[in-house]
């Protein structure tokens, strides 16, 4: 082989993978931008039936004549979608089914027909079984059709025109998409027509399940409508935002796993969404809200605190009753680096081998113990509980307490000036 | 007589073991729709399809009992996710169920994709799991298949009380002192163990019709907990055997559509002609 064959047999393998690539990145972010509304109007389980479902319209119209792709084929799906959604609705009206119990049925007859259907035509329909569960994004490039002198897969059309009706489609209604998501009530009474923005949103679903079909089979459409939101939702809170980081995140996973099936040789829909997974966990830790890592952090930021506070009010409690013996503040390897952080910050002190105060350490551990005893006081004037019963409460909420409940606490209880226990309440420092 | 002979003995013996999976499942299926979680099945019957190739890769074995057990650990794995995402993050129970069942299918597939892309022998035969397709079962199959079916349908009966109690009124059943949670778990392990099983018949991507179709159309016969569960196992049984059946005689027609088809005809009769709850009905009575 030359390196000019070389390089020509290169030239087109790249170009065949640059082909399924876009072809992914097209109806993932088609897929993705639809998921968000699923997804946030909690009808993202609607979406895997329709994805489901739309699998007999699809045989139909082939069986028609249409081309997988084709015109008729998408008029196929969008009927499906429809009957499925309309199938729904009338055991809910009809026959009292609860929602999901209804949906149960629906699509699993709906696909269990069209694989019928297909099985049962096999002779005559160009779709192949397995084709139709995960896709076949592989062969994409080798349909192909001819546009301003350019061959194209026909898949990719499709999808980029799929996508561009979607994505004009949403960004000319997005208000009303907005508000029938968050409030359909308050949107059917000032006059959106709910119906209609509700129904739009099914059509666009139905619209990019079918354009994804080939690419990436009724399953795991699932996944690239509903896992990329989902991510997303973590990750940030405006909705136009989030279809965005949605869009984003499942062009990546198309990238990401078409080049990580080609490096492991496996299947390039399987793993998008084994890529769209990582993704949504990736999001679930270094979400910045409620991620893992924000939480753990919270946590460990408040544990801090409370042992620093309750290692100035153990000092400060010594101090009080002026024991013999010294205090024991440090008994844990927590309590030991506080310990260090409060000497070192200048708020305890080392003095003839006992630890105390020092000024600011004062301040901040009078705090805690005022806190401490306000509550005690409120508590045994209103709460009609046992004396021993009032310090675990109040020694958990002593760390919680601001400045100005800490007035209001005082005006009520304002006529003692000591707490149950019978020791006097700090002045506020 | 003579028709029935005409049958091999293998066949008979696979029709008699779906038959009692059928029955079995939709006797489990029952507390998963009564408790309304009848799609969280969906996810756990999805991800089987990697516990049952992930079997295969870890142990190099392709008997059915290995495969079983491989969907059975996915199953209780992928509703393991349902519940951490539900305890660590703010993503909705609906997502969850169809982020799960979608990512666990990739997995599946990517498995499955891998292994026959590198031509290892004995893999040929997994896609059948994806549909089901009863005519590769041995007899000896049949009967693990049916045993396990047994003795589940053993254990609901034996706990059906608690069972009924937790799936109506779970706040009194824990006012009341029962182990609401334990029970709880009791359920949805039987419903994913009833998952893997019934895969062999309707395949990862349909089994959820087994565990949701019978229910909700027995629902419609009757209130009364434990002939729903006789009505459920009974039309689970009738529309596995007549999938079995159709696609016995019908090349190339996979089982589980076919199960589901039959299940999905006696849910329509179920709807328009039940005596009380039926369309008919409520239509003279209206």
């Amino acid at each position: 082989m030359t390196i000019d064959t070389a390089a020509s047999v290169w030239g087109e393998f790249s170009a065949m993978h640059a082909w399924a690539i876009a072809t992914a990145a097209v109806v993932a972010a088609g897929c993705a931008l639809v998921g968000t509304l699923l997804v946030v109007r909690r009808m993202s389980l609607l979406g895997d039936a329709i994805s489901h479902a739309v699998l007999p319209g699809i045989a139909v119209a082939v069986l028609a004549g249409g081309r997988p792709g084709g015109v008729l084929v998408l008029v196929g799906a969008v009927a499906a979608a429809l009957v499925t959604v309309l199938l729904v609705q009338a055991l809910r009206r009809e026959g009292g089914l609860a929602a999901d119990a209804g949906t149960g049925v629906v699509f699993t007859t709906l696909f269990a027909l069209g694989v019928v259907i297909i099985t049962a035509a096999a002779s005559r329909i160009d779709l192949d079984p397995g084709c139709i569960l995960y896709g076949i994004l592989e062969l994409v490039p080798f349909d192909t059709v001819r546009v301003a002198g350019l061959e194209m897969p026909r898949a990719f059309l499709t999808g980029a025109g799929v996508l561009a009706v979607v994505a004009v489609g949403l960004a000319v209604t997005w208000k009303e998409q907005l508000f029938t998501a968050f409030d359909s009530d308050a949107a059917r009474a000032v006059g959106l027509p709910v119906a209609a923005v509700t129904g739009g949103l099914l059509a666009a679903t139905a619209l990019v399940t079918v354009a994804s079909f080939e690419a990436v089979g009724a399953i795991l459409v699932v996944a690239m409508l509903v896992v990329p939101a989902a991510a997303a939702e973590l990750l940030v809170r405006r909705l136009h935002v989030m279809a965005l980081v949605a869009m984003l995140l499942g062009v990546v996973a198309a990238v990401l796993g078409y080049l990580a099936a080609w490096r492991f040789d496996t299947s390039a829909a399987g793993m998008m969404a084994v890529v769209l997974g990582l993704e949504y966990v990736l999001a679930a830790i270094v979400a910045p809200e409620d991620g893992v890592i924000s939480r753990l952090a919270a946590r460990l930021a408040l544990g801090w605190r409370v042992t620093c506070e309750d290692t100035l009010a153990l000092l400060w409690r010594a101090d009080e009753a002026r024991a013999g013996a010294a205090p024991q503040p440090f008994r844990s390897p927590g309590e030991w680096a506080a310990g260090l952080w409060l000497a070192v910050s200048g708020r305890i002190v080392r003095d003839a081998g006992r630890w105390g105060l020092t000024a600011i350490g004062r301040a901040e551990a009078e705090t805690v113990v005022r806190s401490h005893r306000l509550w005690e006081a409120w508590l045994g004037r209103h709460a009609d509980l046992p004396l021993d019963h009032l310090h675990p409460p109040a020694e958990w909420i002593e760390h919680h307490l601001g400045a100005d409940l800490r007035r209001r606490i005082e005006a009520d209880v304002g006529a003692e000036e000591s707490d149950p226990h019978g020791r006097s309440i700090p002045r506020e420092p | 007589m003579n028709s029935l002979a005409a049958i091999p003995y293998n066949t008979l013996v696979v029709a008699a073991a779906v038959a009692v999976v059928g029955f079995a499942s939709g006797v489990v299926g029952c507390f998963g729709v009564l408790r309304r979680r009848a799609l969280a099945g969906d996810a756990a019957a999805h991800a089987t399809l990697a516990g049952v190739v992930a079997a295969f890769v870890v142990t190099g074995r392709r008997d059915l009992p290995t495969l079983l057990a491989g969907a059975f650990v996915a199953a209780v794995a992928s509703l393991g996710c349902l519940v951490l995402i539900r305890r660590f993050t703010r993503t909705r129970d609906d997502a969850a169920t169809a982020l799960v069942l979608s990512v666990s299918f990739g997995i599946g597939i990517v498995l499955l994709s891998g292994l026959s892309a590198r031509g290892i022998s004995g893999a040929g035969g997994l896609e059948q799991f994806l549909l089901g397709h009863t005519a590769a079962l041995t007899a000896t199959d049949a009967i693990t298949l049916a045993v396990v079916s047994a003795m589940v349908v053993l254990v609901v009966w034996a706990g059906l009380k608690e069972a009924t109690l937790v799936s109506f009124d779970p706040a009194f059943a824990a006012a009341t002192g029962w182990p609401v949670a334990v029970i709880d778990y009791a359920l949805v392990a039987l419903g994913a163990a009833m998952v893997g099983v019934g895969l062999p018949a309707a395949g990862a991507v349909l089994v959820t019709a087994l565990v949701v179709i019978p229910p909700v159309a027995a629902r419609q016969w009757t209130d009364r907990v434990p002939t729903m569960l006789i009505l459920a196992g009974v039309i689970g049984l009738v529309a596995a055997v007549g999938g079995v059946a159709a696609s016995a005689a019908v090349p190339r027609l996979a089982t589980g559509p076919t199960i589901v088809l039959v299940a999905a005809g006696l849910f329509a009769v179920s709807f328009f002609c039940a005596p009380e709850r039926g369309w008919f009905a409520r239509r003279r009575g209206a």
